[in-house]
């Protein structure tokens, strides 16, 4: 077959690619997306930020009903049928999926099924069943993610030992369920087990779980998690795994001792590594980080002035609207149009129970940078909306710069945190300051009135807390 | 951390690298000089704003650097990485002193320091930062008038018409457009025998502008008359061995000084200026003394300061020093602002009178020549006396004939009865 000749040609289908694809359409260019999977979408929709928000919510309501008993409300206990489970999950997937071909199509985008192998920096090979393509382009994006780690150790090509992948899939509800890492997918993961009855155990190698954010906002994910797990173990490491029957014998370091246990299933969530292999980039001038990941500069691109890379392959923070909001300073660089992206504040949310949501300077980075701010913070106990779901598990505090009384920094835990970052992330964007916030009416009673008052906090006045008067 | 080219002081803001004194590799300290720049006053050596290996040069020779332009990086200190370069230290207190100290030009633009901004993201909208990005404009550079220093679209267009004002309006009341003569077209002389063709450097091309302004400007009017200096010269040679021994020459244009700083007391309207647009006349209470100094390069005029306040033995150290180093082009760009009164002595090479130029925005300015040996006719006997030629110009806006007379005829006593005192008591 003749070799198709593009403008742009888009690697990888997920949500950094199809935005890419989809907006270099959209500006008019030739582009074509290949994905090496059926459905586009990426690890985000198949197996990652999607389905495990659809359990997370399917299981939830468990932990509701039970919990409901106190408010005088009691149900059966659950009936659980996975195969239905499953199906439900899966039928969302498949709905954004095609919802997304549909996007593509209309668009003109044309969409190549098949692995993507550079052959140079201007031709890419494309794998498919049918025999293979060739794609002459004058500028490429690699949007290929990245997948679990699975350290050599652990990986027993046992079926019991699994990443999110597999974890996502809930074949069956183990009994036991070992969870290496306490990161923000062990977490979430964990919390979908439980629910559905399993005992889980998690190791963490570090002193606290979800590294990253400020210790006061893991701390009520911790409570939590005592509560419902039937262990948290920090400064903790898993020595060997071996396969014992229809279990997984687990050695591991603990306190100065050595455990040995045995567990129905083990979920390997110790980080993500690069997608980067085995697709020719060795053809190219593309080079790579001691990680692995994709090294890029202004505009997203790499030391190959014909190839640009966006979201998790190109490292940084791996969430699905980092690499959307790459993907458009990648086309943004091709067209020549400004693609800056200085103090763009991207948030991060950890979906557990409680949810935990920050953005902009967190407080332990600014103690690292010895950037001089006020804390404020808020707890959710002096919320009434809280109050009326039974969750005063919560926080809402901000990082204030003391001079300006800029926000600098905004971080959230509680239920919903999620859904509310989303008001701190505009704030910061747009430079307010924590009167801006205070000065907005909040509606009541909303958990939104938290960020209203702790703007309150920083001056010394909010209604519902009694906060020490600023210059005290 | 980057070194950049640092604030030069009054009017400069840009400058060609003539000469690069460090390469990658090399360690070096802060305050230690790593170029050289000519701008449209001098060659200025610049110093280093922090210490460490040289990582990277950015700059050859030969480009064009403006303010805040990066020359080099470096890395940490040789022996100990790293800890050395520290710029986030300093950071948080230099953003919090942008927006109240450092006055700028119109108060809409920050003048950035060397610890450019803490790293924290610009206080702006989204949408405002992505238009400033694609007008190229840096806002952190831009003073924002919201709470909290937040930049809204007003403050940006402020800060363009800031810029606006200084390349256009300030550059034009420095070079009136009427005046400037349209380039002439190049003639080919080669048609009528062999030539060599020589670029105008820098520093002749600031000459040039300034000649054809202060010419065409001001209307010019030369004052000439001859002083009598026999006896200071007299004095000159009983003292300088004594100057000598304190390792200073003590030359014409030290008297010179010594003598106009005592005139220009009595005579405060030629230590002034004209505030044109102001419609007000500037007298200034202090005497810096500008001497117009002959070095390879060209033209240069170095000041010396409080001339009124010191003896003639720190003028003449002062002197030799400041002319030295702009025959050395080392002289900074500090050392050539701020003068009151310029003074022009052709004396060491030779001539009679000549017409000096004012150099703006002074008002006036005295052109010394050599000193010649004359008969002269003094209580009606004809005596022989060195006769030194004085020429003061003036702008006749400013000063009148009547006062430009009194002027000459006080400095010329100046010079004949300079008293002895003032050579001795150093």
């Amino acid at each position: 077959m003749e070799p198709i000749k593009t403008e742009i040609v888009v690697v990888g289908g997920g949500p950094g690619g199809y935005a890419a694809a989809f907006y270099a359409a959209d500006k008019g260019r030739k582009v074509i997306l290949v994905e090496k999977e059926g459905r586009l979408g990426g690890v985000c929709l198949n197996r990652g930020c999607i389905p495990s928000k659809a359990l997370l919510h399917a299981t939830h309501l468990i932990d509701a009903a039970r919990e409901s008993g106190n408010r005088g409300i009691t149900f059966d206990a659950p009936r659980i049928d996975l195969a239905k489970l499953r199906g439900w999950k899966e039928s969302i997937l498949q709905k954004l999926g095609q919802g997304i071909t549909f996007l593509a199509q209309k668009r003109g985008v044309e969409v190549l099924t098949g692995r993507g192998y550079f052959e140079d920096s201007n031709s890419l090979r494309v794998e498919s069943e049918s025999g293979q393509r060739f794609v002459h382009f004058e500028h490429a994006i690699v949007a290929t993610g990245s997948k679990s780690a699975l350290p050599k150790a652990f990986d027993l090509g046992n079926p019991r030992i699994m990443t999110s992948r597999e974890a996502l899939e809930i074949e069956d509800v183990p009994a036991k369920l070992l969870i290496v890492g306490g990161g923000y997918i062990g977490m979430e993961l964990g919390t979908v087990y439980a629910s559905l009855g399993s005992q889980v155990v998690v190791i963490e190698a570090l002193d606290s779980i979800l590294a990253g954010a400020d210790p006061d906002l893991a701390r009520p994910v911790m409570a939590r998690a005592k509560k419902v797990f039937s262990e948290v173990r920090l400064k903790s490491k898993v020595r060997k795994m071996a396969t014992s029957g229809k279990q997984i014998r687990v050695e591991s370091e603990f306190e100065g001792q050595t455990r040995e246990e045995l567990y129905d299933r083990v979920l390997v969530a110790v980080g993500r590594v690069p997608n980067c292999e085995d697709m020719g980039l060795e053809n190219t001038k593309v080079s790579r980080d001691e990680k692995g990941f994709i090294t890029v500069g202004a505009g997203q691109q790499t030391s190959d002035p014909a190839i640009l890379a966006i979201g998790d392959v190109a490292g940084g923070v791996l969430l699905a609207h980092k690499a959307a909001r790459e993907a458009r300073m990648a086309i943004n660089w091709i067209l020549g149009e400004s693609s800056d992206s200085t103090g763009i504040t991207i948030p991060a949310v950890v979906f557990t129970d409680p949810e935990v949501a920050w953005c902009g300077l967190t407080e332990a980075e600014a103690r690292q940078r010895n950037i001089k701010v006020e804390v404020a913070k808020f707890p959710w106990a002096a919320s009434g909306r809280a109050l009326t779901f039974d969750r005063t598990d919560g926080l809402t505090k901000m990082i204030i710069d003391p001079e300006t009384e800029r926000i600098l920094g905004i971080g959230i835990v509680g239920q919903g945190a999620g859904e509310l970052i989303s008001e701190a992330v505009l704030a910061i964007e747009m430079g307010a300051t924590a009167q801006d916030i205070a000065l907005t009416v909040h509606p009541h009673p909303t958990l939104s009135e938290t960020l209203m008052e702790c703007a309150e906090v920083f001056y010394g006045h909010a209604t519902h807390a009694l906060s020490r008067k600023k210059g005290e | 951390m980057d070194v950049k080219l640092p604030n030069l002081g009054e009017g400069a803001d840009s400058g060609t690298v003539v000469n690069l004194l460090v390469q990658v590799g090399d360690s070096i300290v802060r305050d230690q000089p790593i170029m050289e720049l000519e701008n449209e006053k001098a060659v200025a050596s610049i110093p280093s704003t922090a210490e460490g290996v040289v990582s990277k040069i950015f700059v050859a020779v030969g480009d064009r650097l403006s303010v805040g332009q990066r020359i080099l990086s470096v890395a940490g200190t040789a022996g100990a990485p790293v800890e050395q370069a520290s710029p986030e230290k300093e950071a948080p207190s230099s953003t919090r002193s942008r927006s109240d100290s450092e006055p700028a030009v119109s108060g809409v633009i920050q003048e950035l320091g060397d610890g450019e901004g803490s790293g924290l993201p610009v206080a702006a909208a989204p949408s405002l930062r992505k238009l400033a990005s694609e007008l190229g404009i840096d806002l952190r550079r831009v003073r924002g008038s919201e709470r909290g220093g937040r930049i809204v679209l007003k403050d940006v267009r402020a800060y363009i018409e800031g810029l606006q004002h200084r390349v256009f309006v300030e550059k034009r009341q420095t070079t009136p457009t009427p005046a400037a003569p349209a380039a002439q077209k190049s003639v080919d002389f080669s048609k009528w025998g062999p030539v060599k063709l020589q670029p105008l450097t820098p520093l002749r091309q600031v000459i040039s502008r300034r000649m054809t302004e202060n010419w065409t400007t001001i209307p010019h009017v030369t004052q000439y008359d001859e002083a009598d200096v026999t006896a200071l010269l007299e004095l000159r040679k009983a003292h300088a061995a004594r100057y000598q021994e304190k390792g200073a020459r003590l030359t014409l244009t030290s008297f010179a000084i010594k003598a106009l700083a005592r005139v220009l007391k009595l005579h405060p309207i030629f230590n002034a200026s004209l505030d044109e647009s102001g419609n007000q006349i500037v007298l200034k209470d202090y005497i810096h003394i500008g001497i117009a100094v002959d070095t390879e390069a060209g033209l240069m005029v170095p000041v010396i300061r409080d001339a009124d306040r010191k003896n003639l033995l720190e003028l003449s150290v002062e002197l030799e020093a400041l002319a030295s180093k702009a025959r050395d082009r080392k002289v900074s760009s500090e050392d050539l602002q701020g003068g009151t009164f310029t003074i022009s002595n052709q004396g060491g090479i030779g001539g009679a009178h000549f017409t000096p130029i004012v150099n703006k925005p002074e008002v006036a300015i005295l052109g010394l020549g050599r000193g010649a040996i004359k008969p002269v006719v003094k209580g009606g006997q004809i005596v022989v006396k060195t006769m030194l030629p004085i020429a003061v110009s003036y702008d006749h806006r400013v000063i009148d004939g009547g006062t430009a007379a009194r002027f000459t005829v006080d400095l010329v006593k100046a010079f004949e009865e300079f008293a002895e005192s003032e050579v001795t008591g150093i």
